[in-house]
C-alpha cells in the first residue's frame, strides 16, 4: 500500500482510498479527460469550467470553480507522471486566472502546491483508487502547517486528553 | 480565524512543543516542572511557551510566582476540523465520481444482455 512513500514522509501524507464498481479504464478516463472531469471534479457546491487541459508530463489543467453565491476560484494541475490506466501524478494548487499560483484561500499558510498521486488497482472487476497528497517544495513553516493538519486528523475528534497525551508523546 | 489555524499548525510542527503539550495534557504544571525533561535553558522553554500561548494552545495562570500552564484543547479541535474539511472534500468528490461513473458509458461495451434496461441501483 505504501509502495511509493518513504518512511520519512509517511506521517505527513494525506492518504485516502475508495473502491469503485467500474473498470479501471473508466475511472482513469473520468479522472483524466476534460469532458468527464467537468461533470464531477471541483470543490463540492461548485461547478467547473475548464480553461485548459493538456494531459502530458508538464501539461497544465487550468479550471475555474463557480459557487452558487457567485464567487469564483481558479485552480490548476501540472501533470508530472501519466501511466494509463494506473497512475497519475500532478502538482495541485490554487491559481489566478492566468495560471499563476496563489495561496490556499482558507488556510493561507498551507504549501502553495501539493504533490498528488492517484493509483488505480484492479480488484475483482472493481477498481481501488488511492490518493496520496504530500506538501511540495514547502517552507519549513508551510510543511509544519500541513503536518499539523495531518496530525490533527490522526488525533481524531473528541480524543480524550489521555489519547492526546499518548499521541503527542510519540514523535 | 484561519490565520489562527495557521499559527496552531505552526506551533504543533515543533517536537519540543508537542512534548510540552503532551505533558500538559496530564494536568497543569509550572514552567520549572515543564523544563525538567528537556535539556534546555529556562528562556528557551519560555520561548516555546510563548509560541504555544500565542497559538492559543495553552493558558497561563496569573499567580505571581507559580504561573501554572494549562492546555487549551479548543484550537486542536479546530485544527482537526480543518483537515476534516479536507477529508470531506475528497469524500464528496469521490461520491460525485461514483455517481458519474454509474451514468458514464463504459469504455468497453460489455456483451449486450437481453434485459438492457437502465440499472438504477440507488439504495
Amino acid at each position: 500500500m505504501a509502495q511509493s512513500s518513504n518512511a520519512a514522509n509517511a506521517t505527513t501524507e494525506f492518504v485516502f482510498s475508495r473502491t469503485f464498481d467500474a473498470s479501471r479504464e473508466d475511472v482513469w478516463n473520468a479522472f483524466t479527460q476534460p469532458e468527464h472531469l467537468k461533470h464531477w471534479w471541483g470543490t463540492p457546491g461548485s461547478s467547473i469550467e475548464i480553461a485548459h487541459h493538456e494531459l502530458k508530463p508538464g501539461g497544465l489543467f487550468h479550471y475555474r470553480m463557480k459557487f452558487p453565491d457567485g464567487r469564483v476560484l481558479w485552480a490548476r494541475f501540472i501533470f508530472r507522471e501519466i501511466v494509463a490506466p494506473e497512475r497519475l501524478v500532478w502538482l495541485n494548487g490554487f491559481s489566478d486566472e492566468h495560471g499563476g499560483l496563489t495561496r490556499n484561500p482558507w488556510v493561507p499558510s498551507l504549501p502553495l502546491e501539493t504533490l498528488n498521486t492517484v493509483t488505480l488497482a484492479e480488484q475483482d472487476g472493481k477498481t481501488l483508487l488511492t490518493i496520496t497528497v504530500a506538501p511540495f517544495h514547502a517552507s519549513d513553516e508551510q510543511a509544519g502547517v500541513f503536518a499539523g493538519g495531518i496530525n490533527g486528523m490522526k488525533m481524531g475528534f473528541g480524543a480524550s486528553f489521555k489519547a492526546l497525551a499518548d499521541y503527542l508523546a510519540r514523535d | 480565524m484561519h490565520d489562527q489555524l495557521s499559527s496552531t499548525f505552526a506551533a504543533l510542527a515543533d517536537p519540543t512543543r508537542r512534548a510540552i503539550l503532551a505533558r500538559l495534557a496530564l494536568g497543569e504544571t509550572s514552567v520549572t516542572e515543564l523544563a525538567k525533561p528537556f535539556e534546555m535553558s529556562m528562556p528557551a522553554v519560555s520561548k516555546h511557551l510563548k509560541v504555544l500561548e500565542r497559538a492559543g494552545l495553552i493558558a497561563r495562570g496569573r499567580e505571581a510566582q507559580w504561573r501554572p500552564c494549562r492546555l487549551d484543547a479548543a484550537p486542536l479541535q479546530e485544527a482537526a476540523s480543518w483537515i476534516e474539511e479536507y477529508r470531506r472534500f475528497w469524500e464528496a468528490s469521490l461520491d460525485r465520481l461514483e455517481d458519474y461513473l454509474r451514468k458514464m458509458k463504459p469504455a468497453k461495451t460489455k456483451a449486450p444482455s437481453a434485459k438492457r434496461s437502465k440499472t438504477k441501483s440507488k439504495e
